[in-house]
């Protein structure tokens, strides 16, 4: 298979404040279908990786490359459009609209990115395993926890992103929720997509087909 | 979208939005119960002046008898010069009729008086004029006018004013003023023979004196009745030779009104009496501005409120405004966002802020005119915009705030 670097970082650093090196010349490549999992310890970097990569903050050096565009040279407009084109987002506090409901947070996501579709946005819940109409006009503060993250899910896909990213999407549920968030990662990255996803857990990390362990800004192992 | 997102917003936070809220209908009140008062208290200063006397005089153009306002010299009628008194009414016809107070023309002529009671005989000016007259205009409306409405104030009556008539019958009814009264011995109820002489020809008529009139001014040596007496006793019909005007202009030059009267009725002069009219406007425009310094206070104290509020409400909701970017939301979408809910409630505290102001122009009304204000509709529409603006500028700074939220706080978890 011809490696074409899908996403690629070249010496990625971040630093805050003029001198915390959050990352620190952070080499990497990865390719179309992957599914990389981030480990490491809390305060290594892990997440302002995914800030990177997910288009969510620029580097103070080197730059993040997708899809043969670098976007660190993008402007915050362009930033944004390319990340709700591109990047799927979610949460491990999944966060959601309060005042909406389950159904009206997946349609945001539609409404920021194009125009609304109110039959795919169900759909896409229905695949998520949210497809009681209770649960679809419940406001996430009557959804489980289970619940609120697989609505968080079907907005971070509702656009048909090729990247999705997930800063610890089990880290808030009970074993037997985890289990079926992670059902629904496995199948995503079965059709397809690209996935990055920080964990501590390591049978979680152990799902994706590349692990990288991040330690005090650097790349510690790669696998 | 939009709207589904902007409603549920707003019911979520029913609390800041009230306290917002009632921040603006405070700060739009003032500015509608002073508009109220403002655009009534033309009305109302106007009549409260117009009880000073007329500002303008209306003579045939090249006379120079001796006539004036009080004791205001204006000019005099050397040759017999006449204004019609059918065209009088034409001074209701003009552009800036609405601002014509009232009018009331004048004959004058020197005539013999005789006190019946007494004896006593005294040349005096002998003035015939409207008091209370209804004058139909074009449009079909009745207009009052007369020297009661223009005078009313300054003249202080004893007895009684009388009243025009239409037909000379044989009691006629009189108003003198106090010197003719104390010359002649005069009291109400007597009567008095006035004699006009014109080279052979004599007319006499008697008078009942119903009123004395004390004003401190030429008046008090004249003979007052109603303009057709005059005009029969001087064979003058439907001559007089001044008209007194009262008029009130705030938004055009006194000038203005008496070029128009002018235009109208071809062979006069108006003439202006700076004087008082400069004090009227001087005064207006003091009290305006006094009533803009307020609402202007009032008005940033607002913005002040509002926009603490707002602020509050943005940094509350970081985690939203972050979120919504994350997931694609564009700066000037967030914008929308804020300035659509400021908007609303700057437009729905303009509304209720407009009605309590229509409450509080009452009660400036009650207080200082002794009167009701008359609620301007026009003032709604000026009442929501300046809300709309007051709540649109208090939110700049949140609105700003927000837009700079970094879409990584999601991540980050802050």
């Amino acid at each position: 298979m011809m490696v074409t670097g899908y996403i690629q970082t070249h010496n990625l650093s971040r630093v805050y404040d003029g001198q915390t090196w959050a990352l620190n010349n952070v080499n990497l490549t990865i390719e179309e279908g992957d599914w990389v999992s981030i480990i490491g310890p809390s305060g290594s970097g892990k997440t302002t990786l995914l800030n990177m990569i997910g288009c969510l903050d620029k580097p103070t050096e080197g730059s993040v490359v997708i899809n043969g565009i670098t976007v660190n040279t993008l402007n915050q407009r362009q930033l944004t459009q390319f990340r709700r084109e591109q990047i799927g987002l979610i949460f491990q506090q999944h966060y959601l609209i309060p005042y909406l409901t389950a159904l009206e947070n997946v349609l945001i996501a539609m409404y920021y990115h194009s125009s609304v579709n109110e039959k795919k946005a169900i759909e896409v819940l229905a695949k998520v395993g949210i497809e009681h109409q209770r649960q679809l006009n419940n406001k996430p503060s009557k959804l489980s926890g289970g619940e609120q993250q697989r609505v968080c899910i079907a907005r971070a896909l509702i656009n048909e992103p090729k990247i999705l990213v997930a800063d610890e999407p089990t880290g808030n549920l009970d074993q037997k929720n985890g289990q079926v968030v992670m059902d629904l990662i496995h199948n995503l990255y079965e059709v397809g997509h690209t996935i990055l996803l920080v964990t501590h857990n390591m049978d979680i990390a152990k799902q994706g087909n590349q692990i990288l362990q991040i330690v005090d800004g650097k790349v510690w192992s790669s696998n | 979208m939009f709207f589904r997102i902007l409603r549920k917003s707003l019911s979520r936070q029913k609390g800041k939005v009230l306290i917002s809220m009632i921040a603006i209908i405070m700060g739009a009140s003032i500015p509608s119960a002073m508009l109220n008062v403002s655009l009534d208290i033309n009305e109302k200063i106007g009549a409260e002046f117009r009880k000073f006397g007329a500002n303008l005089l209306v003579v045939p153009k090249s006379d120079t008898i001796e006539i004036g306002i009080g004791d205001i010299s204006l000019s005099s009628v050397k040759d017999q010069q006449y204004i019609n008194e059918s065209d009088i009414y034409k001074i209701k016809t003009i552009n800036w009729s609405k601002n014509v107070f009232g009018y009331a023309p004048f004959l004058y002529q020197v005539v013999s008086a005789k006190a019946k009671t007494n004896g006593e005989e005294q040349q005096v000016v002998l003035t015939g004029t409207w008091f209370e007259k209804n004058i139909s205009l074009e449009e079909g409306e009745i207009f009052t006018t007369g020297v009661r409405k223009i005078n009313s104030w300054w003249w202080n009556v004893e007895g009684e004013w009388i009243e025009d008539i239409e037909t000379i019958s044989d009691t006629i009814y009189c108003m003198i003023g106090k010197s003719v009264a104390e010359k002649l011995s005069l009291n109400l109820g007597d009567e008095i023979e006035v004699t006009y002489r014109e080279t052979v020809q004599e007319t006499t008529k008697n008078l009942t004196v119903v009123g004395i009139i004390t004003s401190g001014g030429s008046e008090d040596n004249h003979i007052f009745v109603p303009l057709l007496v005059a005009q029969s006793l001087t064979n003058r019909e439907n001559r007089v030779h001044t008209v007194q005007v009262s008029a009130l202009c705030i938004g055009c030059p006194i000038e203005t009104i008496a070029d128009e009267i002018e235009t109208k009725i071809s062979y006069i002069e108006a003439k202006t009496i700076l004087q008082m009219t400069n004090a009227e406007m001087n005064v207006l425009e003091k009290i305006q501005m006094m009533l803009a310094l307020i609402t202007i206070i009032a008005l940033l104290a607002t913005i002040l409120g509002v926009s603490t509020t707002l602020t509050t409400s943005v940094l509350e909701r970081r985690t939203e405004i972050g979120l919504m970017k994350s997931i694609g939301a564009e700066d000037r979408k967030i914008g929308a966002l804020f300035f659509a809910e400021s908007s609303i409630i700057g437009l729905l505290g303009g509304f209720f802020g407009f009605l309590i102001g229509i409450v509080g122009a009452q009660f400036v009304g009650i207080l200082v005119f002794d009167s009701l204000v008359t609620p301007q509709v026009i003032v709604l529409p000026i009442v929501l915009g300046i809300s709309l603006l007051v709540s649109l500028l208090a939110s700049l700074v949140p609105v700003k705030r927000a837009m700079g939220i970094e879409p990584m706080i999601v991540l980050r978890g802050l």
